[in-house]
């Protein structure tokens, strides 16, 4: 393994000429991230507790209706924008496309740098790259080599010290100069060619990069896992497995299947840190294949659909909780964990696919509560000890249909709710649907797998009213409706709440929205390019609060098969991938 | 049954269908009936060896990011190979693989490929499932193409 390291800062700088780079860059610190200034968004939710919050209460109820653009930029149209952007230093760094960062100024829009893997000079002055297009195997794609590989998809990035860090494609973690975007080092951490990649990046946790891998649903002799990384050197520090081995603890849970045939767990969602309890929060997705028919076992699968505690410094799991054993229709609980004190308990939210809203405490792992949204048709949820069980006739079999409200597209995917401290809710987009499903098998051999065909008959959820998107609002800790607001496209953004009462999503159809957090009303939009995608933020340059929406094409389910075939009269430009930046008027 | 005979009785004066029938004439006499003749299916060859590898460089460029170089697909995107694809397209007419991808291939950018790549694309989906090579073309005749279902390989 090969590993990049900046040895000479004074060398680097007499090299860069005419390169444009940021002045009078700012460390970061770890106080820095554990107690954000309210002007910067220095965590991909904008703090370890991944609230997507912002303090910022210059835009209002009052006043959002006068908000205006103030620059927007087009993004690469190599792959679907999923971007969560960081602010630092009045600086805005991008997650592009296909490892692509770009560093704007965040009150301008002006490009400062740009770097594009494998054509971005290294801060060393060496152009021996870490990975090579050979490296990729059956990964790779000749004609667009390391500025194209593979899936694409980057979520988010972290920043820390001098360096933005992301996790790529092709399975490895950069870490670019924050000031010039050139490189300073690669790891690879896993073999592409297996299927592995990264769709989400890091997170900075004591000091420690950690990310989770993705594309572990392939049979190999391997399971998915996540690392942690020294952020100064790449130097991985430790690895931990998110399957159980069959001569590990919980290896019983997947009966007797062999190491090659426990697939999935996948670790695509980035993570919160508490740096109190010095633990790490991380989802794992669903076993794979999807159903427990197809997979051969119809054990607990641990640590499928579980959310880990780490200890950053060491990979250690100090407890998991399994949200749904032996889970067998893809419901994901990956997603985000939202760390919230009630009445001096830490506490851990987080909900899945089947819009399940979970309490865990997270010193001890214990489920402190579940509250069942009431629009899945799967599972049933013991009120007391908050297990699920599946309802009669809906475990599949292979070849047998199945009728299951979500679809499994999910309730709820990728798309951040987000916390309001003021209005003490929870802020999530949703959407409604349904399908009649057939899981099908696959080839249980090395290479094969997979999370198995589905034939999927999609319809609307009956309560839905024939709209696809919801943005549910649930009072914390009941978690009884506040208020809820239906939309016949998708919301496709995570949620973003700020201070000044309002929160912010945007749809599939093209509106970036601000709603009154207490009340519900709408209170402002904006029809922009085409489908908002990514995750908003707001930050502060100069005494101006800015809200910043990304927009984009591509993606799963929710961008895709869900609107056209349950909402085909909307219609969008089939590309469009850019951000859009909002303040008040002068 | 005269076939010539009942082809004589639709006869038109124009000299452009009169070669056309004239032609119909031949092959039927070449051929017998057209309805006992079922229509040609998958695995009497529908697309050729070249079209499949122009098809193949469609595939690398346009679709492996999500759907593999081996095509057994990721999480989101479907195995377009082997049991898994048999299992969601079995039964089911060319014409409906062909207009999905068409419609909604490559997802972040539907529809961007000309007709010609998505013939070349398909072709080379049937050439990795063993689906056999024939000595012509596989061309956008929605007709023809519903009327093939996609079917495992008939017992000798």
């Amino acid at each position: 393994m090969k590993i990049k390291i900046a040895i000479s800062i004074a060398a680097l700088l007499g090299s860069l000429g005419s390169l444009a780079q940021v002045d009078n860059y700012t460390p970061v610190t770890k106080d820095m991230l554990h107690d954000p200034d309210p002007g910067e968004w220095l965590n991909w939710r904008g703090s370890d507790s991944s609230w997507g919050y912002s303090a910022l209460d210059q835009i209002t109820t009052d006043n959002v209706g006068q908000l205006q653009l103030v620059w927007s930029w087009a993004l690469d149209e190599t792959g679907a924008i999923q971007a969560a952007p960081l602010i630092h230093d009045g600086i805005m760094f991008i997650p592009v496309p296909r490892g692509v960062i770009q560093a704007m100024d965040a009150a301008t829009g002006d490009l400062i740098w740009e770097y594009r893997p494998g054509i971005t000079a290294a801060i060393d002055g060496s152009t021996d790259r870490a990975l090579r297009v050979d490296d990729l195997g059956s990964a790779a794609m000749s004609q667009t080599a390391f500025a194209g590989v593979g899936r694409g998809v980057q979520k988010n990035i972290a920043i820390f010290g001098n360096m933005v860090y992301a996790a790529t494609e092709n399975a490895s973690i950069v870490a670019v100069d924050a000031s010039t975007g050139l490189l300073v080092w690669e790891t690879p951490v896993a073999d592409p060619a297996m299927g592995y990649h990264y769709t989400a990046g890091p997170i900075i946790a004591n000091g420690v990069l950690v990310t989770g891998i993705t594309g572990c649903q392939r049979y190999k002799e391997d399971v998915c896992f996540i690392t942690g990384h020294d952020p100064l050197t790449g130097e991985e520090l430790w690895r931990t497995d998110t399957v159980a081995r069959p001569d590990a603890p919980g290896g019983d849970t997947w009966g007797d299947l062999p190491l090659q045939f426990r697939a999935g767990s996948d670790a695509w969602m980035a993570g919160s840190y508490d740096p109190d309890t010095n633990l790490v929060y991380w989802g794992t997705a669903q076993a794979k294949p999807w159903a427990r028919a197809v997979r051969g076992t119809d054990g607990a699968a641990l640590y499928t659909n579980s959310t880990l505690a780490l200890n950053p410094d060491t990979g250690e799991m100090v407890w998991y909780y399994q949200h749904l054993p032996g889970e067998t229709h893809d419901m994901d609980e990956t997603f985000e964990s939202i760390l919230i004190d009630i009445d001096g308990r830490k506490s851990l939210f987080k909900m899945g696919k089947l819009a399940i809203l979970w309490q865990l405490d997270r010193t001890t792992g214990e489920i402190i509560n579940a509250t069942d949204v009431g629009y899945q048709t799967i599972v049933r949820l013991d009120p007391v000890t908050h297990e699920v069980t599946y309802r009669d006739g809906l475990i599949p079999r292979i070849g047998e249909e199945v009728d299951m409200c979500p679809s499994t597209s999910g309730f709820k995917s990728w798309r951040s709710m987000a916390y309001h401290p003021q209005t003490s809710a929870l802020y999530i987009p949703i959407t409604l649907n349904c399908e009649l499903a057939t899981f099908g098998p696959t080839e249980r051999v090395l290479g094969g797998g997979g999370a198995g065909p589905v034939r999927r008959i999609n319809y609307h959820h009956p309560a839905s009213d024939g709209n696809l998107g919801e943005l549910l609002v649930l009072n914390v800790p009941g978690g009884d409706v506040k208020w809820r607001y239906r939309f016949r496209a998708p919301f496709n953004t995570a949620a973003l709440t700020t201070a000044g009462g309002l929160v912010f999503i945007g749809d599939w159809d093209r509106t970036a929205h601000a709603f009154d957090a207490e009340t519900g009303e709408k209170l402002w939009q904006a029809r922009l390019t085409t489908s908002l995608q990514g995750f908003p933020i707001s930050y502060m340059i100069d005494g101006k609060q800015y809200i910043a929406m990304p927009v984009g094409t591509g993606g799963a389910s929710w961008s895709s098969q869900l609107p056209r075939e349950l909402a085909p009269e909307l219609r969008r430009p089939r590309n469009g991938n850019s951000i859009h930046v909002f303040a008040l008027p002068e | 049954m005269n076939h010539q005979g009942n082809l004589l009785a639709l006869f038109s004066v124009s000299r452009i269908s009169f070669a056309v029938l004239a032609a119909a004439f031949t092959l039927l006499n070449i051929y017998g009936p057209s309805y006992a003749q079922p229509a040609p299916g998958l695995w009497d060859g529908l697309y050729t060896e070249e079209q499949a590898s122009r098809g193949q460089t469609v595939y690398r460029a346009s679709c492996t990011s999500c759907h593999s170089e081996d095509l057994r697909g990721n999480s989101n995107a479907p195995s377009l190979i082997g049991m898994s694809f048999m299992f969601l397209w079995e039964t089911r007419p060319l014409g409906t693989l062909f207009e999905k991808i068409q419609a909604e291939m490559p997802t972040e950018n539907p529809g961007s490929l000309s007709e010609q790549s998505y013939l070349d694309v398909l072709s080379y989906i049937m050439q990795v499932n063993s689906f056999p090579a024939g000595i012509a073309e596989l061309v956008a005749d929605m007709d023809k193409l519903n009327q093939v279902v996609i079917t495992p390989k008939p017992a000798q």
